[in-house]
């Protein structure tokens, strides 16, 4: 017998397997190509069964920037996890960054690019080759560009940051048209109008919260969704218990208890609207009883003499004896920090409120300081993060042009204005003015929907790019993007999209647009950096660092202060100082209620709701899954006669939705909040006709010195409609009973 | 070998087994605490422990017949009423006590306490009698009613390391038994005898973004979690059972003033 040696027998083995399988599969690869065995043989790169291998990118849940680390294994994404290196997630990462996963692997994806086949908002598309619909989009667009007329070319996209920006913006710039803009829901617009008024930089400052001692926090739910959720929740941990013998308080004023409220020492329910008031009110406290001696004492006085403690307790519903407590902390803290976000920066005077905020940090000197805020002046990557956020002025010039038939071709990028702005805005109608509509999106969404093209395109888990946190963490930092997983399906990064459409418009564009991907033009563009910053840096040495930044994921320079930590004067806050009561829609009489909108912990302002365990993540406080639900106080609730389960028809002057009642403790006598979120008419199976649409309430208002939409300025009144629904929530018994499970002494129920 | 004697072994391996303490002597005790002053109620942990554990996506119609399955959970309990009104979160998933009253009612031992402290769950031998659900006085055993399914392509995300369980089965939070395993591994391959602090991460501590959690082994009086347990603020809830839970929590501090 001859001797088999032992390679021999393997590729027996291996042959015969191959034998005994193609019969079984024979019917199968008469339609597939052909099965290569050549993969089991040489692995792909970083493909080693059994091991893990993790990659560094960007979160692309909300727009704090947090850098990730995603586990792969055989090629396949398993978790995601914070960057351990990333100055903004530090290793952690929320729940909604987590669940990232669940968009690479959607079952819901747009798979291949679709046409509508002329017939709009149907629902209806058919699969089309990425030529044809490359050619048709780029033909209509070269065409509209050699006619002069590339201004009826607009671009709306969602947050976009770092390279990905530049190119848009550079692409509409060739063609000649300067509309492109951004529009975020969550983008805190105001604050940053108000921050340029008091301290004259156009940039979101970094809020020093781990280092503060009394964090007085105004609508902003910084542990949930405001900003850099993660961040500062790193921060309040720190805050909190991580200096020996020195335990930071927190104060939250907000008319609904959100995480933050929750997580606060002390938790003040301002009547709506009135935030801002109260701030001032506080203010004039620390001038009038000495706790402020500026040089400029005499010009405070004299801005906040109408804010006597006795008029702001009448308007804001706050005892005198409260208010003034709060000051005496606010004056007598080492280091104390004010913040505005949420409903407080989306009234009628938003930007006043955020002013009167500002004040308040002014007084107790806290600029540049630690524990205050710290302006990031000079960013990384000579990229300047959110100044094309169109705001709602810029969605309104949108609407009429489009009204006008000023648009011929517009271009939606990850932006669902249909969803997350009021029906008041137009948006949805004025679409049918616009000849093509070309939605670039891996979703379906309610804007999506309306397309006459739907480019698909890479999640954030399949694309190249690089970022710029905003706000910055007080140093230059930029981090890198990078696929982690081959692209599932036949889709394309956006940058890439981008790219083709330029070289098949032609004109002076291929030439000024030269790379083939974008990931050619981000590491391009990387190369161009770092040939600045290091003088003379050899093409080597790039290239060495660009495989440590890739590995990374985050490229920085701690240490390096950004801003040149100038404390702004005082002079214009005190200039900018007005009457801060935001003014609602609807009458008293007809609307005795407020309406109280706020962004969900979980599907943030909807774009989660896709996501099946964001679905089934019980809401913080009020533990209820699947669906929408309008929150009563207990006292408000018995005298309308409304119990848990309750269909109400909660109407405005904007609209009516129907919706189940809850009864929630931290609530403010008089005012109905609803959870935004649900609602989706489109949007994938698990968001699909579930629960209702808050903004469908919300009456048009805007706030005049930042043109944002003032989303939480709506009075409504409440109808219970004598149906019944069951809220889906995983909570029991929601008192200790005496159990001491919060801990001995703790129990007081 | 004769009968007799393997049996006395056994008895006397039992003995010990009942002995309390007996894990203090042995090897690992993991423990982890929990700081509720640093605990916001983010829910990170809760995604955090879906990813890695393989748990299902039950679907509304069953979420409403409180069919969920979470290792961990955010429980809620309000103090007081309006305005005065309090919220305290607590994290609740398996304490893996010393003295686990599920590991007495498991009439097949599919539940029982390994030598590293941990309460264990064997699903290839459970056969879902429940009865260690109803014995467990925090409610965090999980009762597959159904063999749970991933749209497609969602079963690409299921982690390789952790068995998908189905229907019949009781299931409940593991430690991360998996990335323990790995960390031992780790440590024989290195030519250590034993763990370092901090080398064994559960998914729900790693993701923690206010670094509330912390995890490791209570036998090494060094230990992160050692330290922690010393704290004023450490208890361990429903006491009075003498279960001897494995989570330590600290309760939440008071503002001064």
């Amino acid at each position: 017998m001859s001797k088999i040696s032992r390679r021999d027998l393997l590729q027996y083995i291996g042959a015969g397997g191959i034998g005994a399988v193609g019969g079984v599969l024979y019917s199968e690869s008469i339609e597939r190509d052909v099965e290569l065995i050549i993969p089991q043989v040489v692995p792909p790169e970083d493909y080693s069964p059994g091991i893990a291998t993790w990659y560094n990118t960007v979160c692309n849940q909300c727009s704090a920037g947090c850098g990730i680390s995603v586990r792969i294994r055989e090629g396949k994404a398993k978790k995601i996890e914070g960057n351990p290196v990333h100055p903004v997630s530090q290793g952690r990462l929320c729940a909604r960054g987590q669940s990232g996963l669940n968009v690479l692997y959607n079952p819901d994806r747009i798979r291949e690019p679709l046409t509508n086949a002329g017939q709009r908002g149907t629902g209806n598309f058919y699969p089309i080759s990425w030529d044809e619909v490359l050619t048709t989009i780029a033909s209509r667009i070269g065409r509209l560009k050699i006619e002069n007329n590339a201004s009826r070319v607009r671009l709306l996209t969602g947050r976009v940051r770092g390279h990905l920006d530049e190119l848009f913006a550079q692409f509409m710039g060739l063609l000649g048209s300067d509309h492109y803009q951004q529009y975020d829901f969550t983008y805190p617009s105001a604050l940053k109008a108000a921050n340029k008024i008091s301290f004259g930089i156009d940039q979101l400052p970094y809020y020093d919260i781990k280092n503060a001692d009394l964090l007085l926090s105004f609508g902003a739910d910084y542990l949930g969704t405001w900003i850099s959720p993660v961040h500062h929740s790193l921060a309040y941990g720190h805050m909190r218990q991580g200096r020996a013998g020195r335990r930071g308080k927190t104060v939250q004023v907000e008319p609904r208890m959100s995480l933050s409220g929750a997580a606060a020492d002390e938790w003040v329910a301002a009547r709506p609207g009135t935030e801002g008031l109260l701030a001032l009110g506080i203010a004039h406290i620390l001038v009038s009883d000495g706790h402020y001696n500026g040089s400029d004492r005499d010009q405070w006085s004299d801005v906040l003499q109408a804010y006597s403690p006795s008029a702001v307790s009448a308007e804001t519903d706050i005892s005198e004896g409260n208010i003034r407590q709060l000051a005496r902390e606010f004056g007598t803290s080492k280091a104390a920090l004010a913040i505005a976000g949420g409903a407080t920066t989306a009234g009628t005077n938003a930007v006043a409120s955020a002013v009167a905020v500002n004040a308040l940090n002014h007084l107790a000197g806290n600029l540049g300081q630690p524990g205050g805020i710290i302006f990031n002046s000079d960013q990384a990557f000579s990229a300047t993060p959110g100044t094309r956020q169109a705001g709602m002025q810029g969605i309104l010039d949108l609407v009429e042009a489009m009204e006008a038939g000023e648009v011929d071709v517009l271009l939606v990028h990850d932006s669902n204005p249909i969803f997350s702005l009021p029906d008041g805005v137009g948006f949805r109608q004025a679409l049918d003015k616009v000849p093509l509509i070309v939605a670039l999106s891996s979703f379906r969404d309610e804007t999506t929907e309306q397309a006459d093209l739907i480019l698909p395109t890479n999640t954030y888990l399949e694309s190249w790019g690089d970022d710029v946190p905003d706000p910055g963490v007080g140093f230059p930092v930029a981090s890198i993007s990078q696929p982690v997983v081959t692209t599932l399906y036949d889709t394309l990064p956006v940058g890439d999209i981008i790219l083709s459409l330029a070289r098949q418009i032609g004109g002076e564009l291929p030439m000024a647009m030269p790379w083939r991907t974008m990931e050619e033009f981000v590491k391009e563009r990387w190369r161009e950096e770092y040939a600045m910053r290091e003088s003379g840096g050899a093409d080597q040495d790039f290239e060495a660092f660009w495989q440590a930044a890739l590995e990374a994921g985050v490229w920085g320079q701690p240490g390096v202060m950004t801003g040149d930590q100038i404390v702004p004067s005082s002079s214009s806050t005190i200039a900018a100082i007005t009457n801060p009561a935001s003014q609602f829609a609807g009458s008293e009489t007809d609307y005795p209620l407020v309406l109280h909108p706020y962004l969900s912990a979980s599907l943030l302002d909807g774009r989660g709701a896709n996501l099946p365990w964001l679905q089934e993540l019980p809401d913080p406080l009020t533990s209820v899954v699947y669906g929408s639900w309008a929150e009563l106080n207990p006292a408000t609730a018995e005298d309308l006669g409304i119990r848990e389960g309750d269909v109400l028809e909660v109407e405005t002057p904007a609209g009516s939705v129907k919706v189940p009642a809850l009864i929630f403790p931290a609530l403010r006598p008089g005012v109905v909040a609803m959870p935004i979120g649900q609602g989706h008419t489109s949007y994938g199976r698990y968001a699909r006709n579930r629960g209702a649409n808050p903004m469908d309430l919300v009456s048009m208002q805007i706030d005049d010195r930042s043109g944002d939409l003032a989303w939480a300025a709506t009075r409504a009144r409440v109808r219970n409609t004598g149906e019944r629904l069951q809220i889906i929530k995983t909570d029991g018994i929601t008192r200790t009973l005496g159990r001491q499970i919060l801990g001995p002494e703790n129990d007081h129920a | 070998m004769k009968w007799g004697s393997d049996l006395s072994t056994l008895v006397e391996k039992f003995r010990q087994y009942l002995k309390p303490g007996y894990y203090d002597e042995f090897d690992y005790h993991w423990t982890m605490t929990i700081d509720l002053d640093r605990c916001t109620g983010c829910e990170a942990c809760v995604v955090a422990c879906q990813a890695e554990n393989n748990l299902p996506i039950v679907g509304e119609k069953r979420y409403a017949r409180n069919r969920e399955i979470k290792w961990i959970r955010i429980e809620r309990y309000w103090e007081g009423e309006y305005p005065d009104v309090k919220m305290g979160f607590i994290p609740m998933l398996c304490q893996h006590c010393d003295d686990a009253p599920c590991e007495i009612a498991c009439p097949v031992f599919a539940t029982y306490h390994n030598q590293d402290g941990l309460n264990t769950q064997i699903y290839n031998r459970c056969i879902g009698t429940r009865t260690c659900a109803v014995y467990c006085p925090y409610e965090v055993r999980y009762f597959n009613w159904f063999t749970y399914t991933w749209d497609e392509p969602l079963e690409q995300q299921l982690n390789p390391d952790v068995t998908v369980r189905e229907k019949g089965v009781m299931e409940k939070c593991t430690f991360c038994i998996q990335r323990i395993r790995l960390a031992k591994d780790n440590a024989k391959d290195d030519d250590r005898r034993r763990v370092r602090d901090g080398e064994v991460v559960p998914a729900c501590v790693q993701s923690c973004p206010t670094e509330a959690m912390a995890f490791g082994d209570s036998n090494d009086p060094e230990a992160k979690v050692s330290k922690m347990m010393k704290d004023p603020r450490a208890y361990t809830v429903l006491e009075e059972l003498n279960t001897t839970p494995s989570i330590v929590y600290l309760k939440k501090a008071h503002a001064e003033s």
